[in-house]
């Protein structure tokens, strides 16, 4: 417990993976690897103790089964069957019954060293290119100890959890244990043990740096998800005003399952579509909760970026699969592949300026193989997903990049079709509006689109000219910025001109208000974050379309961000 | 016995899904299987003697197979090499 008088209250903050707010008492979570005994036994122990062997073997496979259930992703399932290949090694097996038996060693001991021999093998034969592997090989190792010990870690139930840095399996194995929130100091919100942690609803602040120097085992904190804020040692008033908004959250989420279930309609009738923005399979989870109506935005970097499944076709079709079998009967609108050249090229590829450089439809024109297997992907998976799955190009900039993307779709189309594979013929082709000329110009690319999306996050960042990332200059980037809202009535206008479909994929989508504008403007489907569709859903369905076209003429009207701030937060009163 | 000799075809080499792959699909089959590479012997139903291996694209294994289904046992498993476990790439020209 921590020491009241001698304890200030301290913040720290990281990035925020999963908003919900919890106060409580922490535990530490430490990977430990027990002590092996370096005692013998005798002869007549020797069975006992391959007795626990093969125990232990089965706990742990018990173990990975059930985290196999959980792991939709292709690469955590991967390396979970991996793992059971190795409890199943009856060469493993054999070794380490002999060293019990041979030489009478305890079975912590024996299976220690009969890894230690592997690993030692492997490293000698790999290099040091291998380390990232054996690492797999060494937890498995670890996971037996610790059972063989009886040492699971000091989890407490109903704690908070701190931990230097956590894996998608020891993440997924606290499922049944009651954690209520997790803090690391390492870790982005993007990374997979972050998505994990999203999937499971446990509020989570990663990446704080310093989070297990700061908080001791049995300290007090309050961990605000939403912002990425941990307070430890909290002051009586600092619980007070948490416990309030917990209060609140707790009445919000009881009633965000019921609202979300109620139809997406204004208060005066106007129908409209909430989609979710995903990257891995393990968000649907929420996004079903929240009856998202498809995927507004399917990422496909990841798959691309983890360098195994690189270009692989097969992969792709069953990533894509498995996506659309779980959205059924929504629509899934796939991203083309969107990185800069040195994401993918490496550092001899790096440029001065890589958001305003080779990236998007830019790279893939030029890199045909790599497009064309992904279109390769996406049309094989479609026949069974008649009519489901629509494709979003990034980075467009001239219709130039257009044509010859549709003269390449054309072919691979042709080319499956003379193999005798099953297509549908008439995936629609949408752009992505994130270029302010492409949105200036938006009648002449609505003219080449069967639909438009618009990524508010680069629109804002190329027309206000300011990188986000930057911290110097971030405070001048808004998407509720005057200027992106008049760009995003001109797209909005010239879908109507062409009677193609308008959407909105970007950040600006999930503030409710700004949502609420959108919706004024006449864009009525709407893409983001799924953890936000109930705040989302809620504003939209309280307000009348009416009001909504009077917001969106206001700050049309708006001339500066200030005079945004104060229609928001008029609009906000008026609640 | 029958002894017959494997390239590895995908880029990745014999790591860790190649390799589960490998040995799931030996353990089918009820003959012994070793495989030979740079004077090495492993037990080809054996993940962990397979990963010990490293055998990287265009390393040759020596496969060794011995028992009642040797015969579909190899031709099955040079298959599933030849093929590159599923994941040999496209003739990208990167």
């Amino acid at each position: 417990m921590s020491d009241e008088v001698n304890s200030t209250e301290k913040y720290i903050s990281g990035a925020p993976a999963c908003p919900g707010i919890v106060i409580g008492n922490t535990s530490l979570y430490q990977r430990v690897r027990p002590r092996v005994s370096d005692t013998q036994i005798a002869d007549n122990e020797t069975e006992d103790h391959i007795c626990k062997f093969y125990e232990v073997l089965d706990i742990a496979e018990e173990e990975l089964q059930a985290l196999l259930e959980n792991a939709d992703l292709k690469e955590s399932s991967d390396l979970i069957q991996m793992q059971i290949a190795i409890l199943n090694d009856p060469e493993l097996r054999e070794r380490v019954e002999q060293e019990i038996v041979a030489n009478n060693k305890p079975v912590d001991s024996a299976v220690e060293s009969i890894f230690r021999n592997y690993l030692k093998v492997i490293h000698q034969n790999h290099g040091d290119t291998f380390q990232n592997k054996s690492v797999d090989i060494s937890d498995i190792r670890d996971r037996l100890l610790q059972i063989l010990h009886n040492k699971r870690d000091d989890i407490k139930e109903g704690t908070i959890l701190v931990a230097r840095e956590l894996s998608p399996r020891e993440i997924i194995s606290f499922s049944n244990r009651d954690i209520k929130g997790i803090v690391t100091d390492r870790g982005g919100a993007t990374s997979h043990a972050a998505i994990i942690a999203r999937s499971m609803n446990i509020p989570t602040v990663v990446g704080t740096q310093k989070a297990t120097e700061v908080i001791s085992p049995g300290d007090e904190v309050v961990l605000d998800g939403r912002n990425g804020e941990v307070v430890v040692y909290p002051k009586k008033e600092t619980r007070k005003k948490y416990k309030s908004l917990m209060a609140q959250q707790s009445k919000k989420q009881a009633d965000f399952e019921s609202l979300c279930k109620k139809p997406n309609k204004t208060s005066d009738g106007t129908t409209f579509t909430l989609q979710a923005n995903i990257e891995f399979a393990e968000e649907l989870s929420i996004a079903n909760k929240y009856q998202a109506e498809g995927i507004g935005l399917l990422r496909t970097e990841s798959i691309y970026l983890s360098r195994e499944h690189f270009q692989n076709i097969d992969h792709q079709v069953a990533f894509y699969s498995s996506l659309l079998e779980l959205t059924a009967p929504h629509k899934v609108t796939i991203r083309l592949f969107d990185v800069g050249g040195d994401k993918f090229f490496g550092d001899e590829e790096k440029e001065q300026n890589p958001f305003l450089g080779w990236r998007g439809i830019r790279m893939l024109l030029e890199q045909p193989e790599l497009l064309k297997n992904q279109l390769r992907a996406i049309f094989k998976t479609s026949a069974d997903f008649m009519g489901r799955i629509r494709i979003l190009v990034p980075m467009i900039s001239t219709t130039d990049e257009i044509n010859k993307l549709k003269s390449i779709i054309d072919e691979i189309m042709q080319e499956l079709l003379a193999e005798g594979v099953d297509i549908d013929e008439n995936i629609p082709l949408g752009l992505m509006v994130e270029v302010p000329s492409v949105a200036l110009k938006a009648n002449l690319f609505a003219q080449h689109a069967d639909f438009l999306s618009i990524g508010t996050n680069d629109l804002t960042q190329y027309t206000l000219a300011v990188d986000r990332g930057n911290e110097r200059i971030s405070h001048l980037y808004d998407q509720r910025h005057p200027a992106i809202w008049r760009l995003i009535k001109e797209v909005s206008e010239a879908g109507k001109q062409n009677k193609i479909p308008v959407s909105v994929c970007g950040e600006l989508a999930s503030d409710p208000i700004a949502a609420c504008c959108l919706m004024g403007l006449g864009i009525n489907t709407l893409s983001m974050n799924a953890v936000v569709l109930p705040l989302v859903k809620q504003l939209l369905r309280s307000n009348s379309y009416n009001d909504m076209q009077q917001l969106a003429d206001k700050v049309l009207q708006a001339e500066t961000l200030d005079d945004i701030d104060r229609i928001f937060s008029n609009w906000e009163k008026k609640e | 016995m029958i002894k017959k000799k494997v390239t590895i075809v995908n880029d990745a080499g014999l790591h860790a899904r190649p390799a589960a792959a490998l040995v799931k699909l030996a353990s089918k089959f009820e003959s012994d299987f070793y495989v030979h590479l740079y004077g090495y012997k492993v037990n080809g139903k054996s993940i962990l003697g397979v990963m010990t291996l490293a055998a990287e694209k265009g390393a040759e294994l020596e496969l060794e197979l011995d028992g009642p289904d040797e015969e579909e046992a190899t031709e099955a498993i040079t298959e599933l090499i030849g093929d590159g476990f599923g994941e040999v790439y496209e003739d990208g020209n990167e």
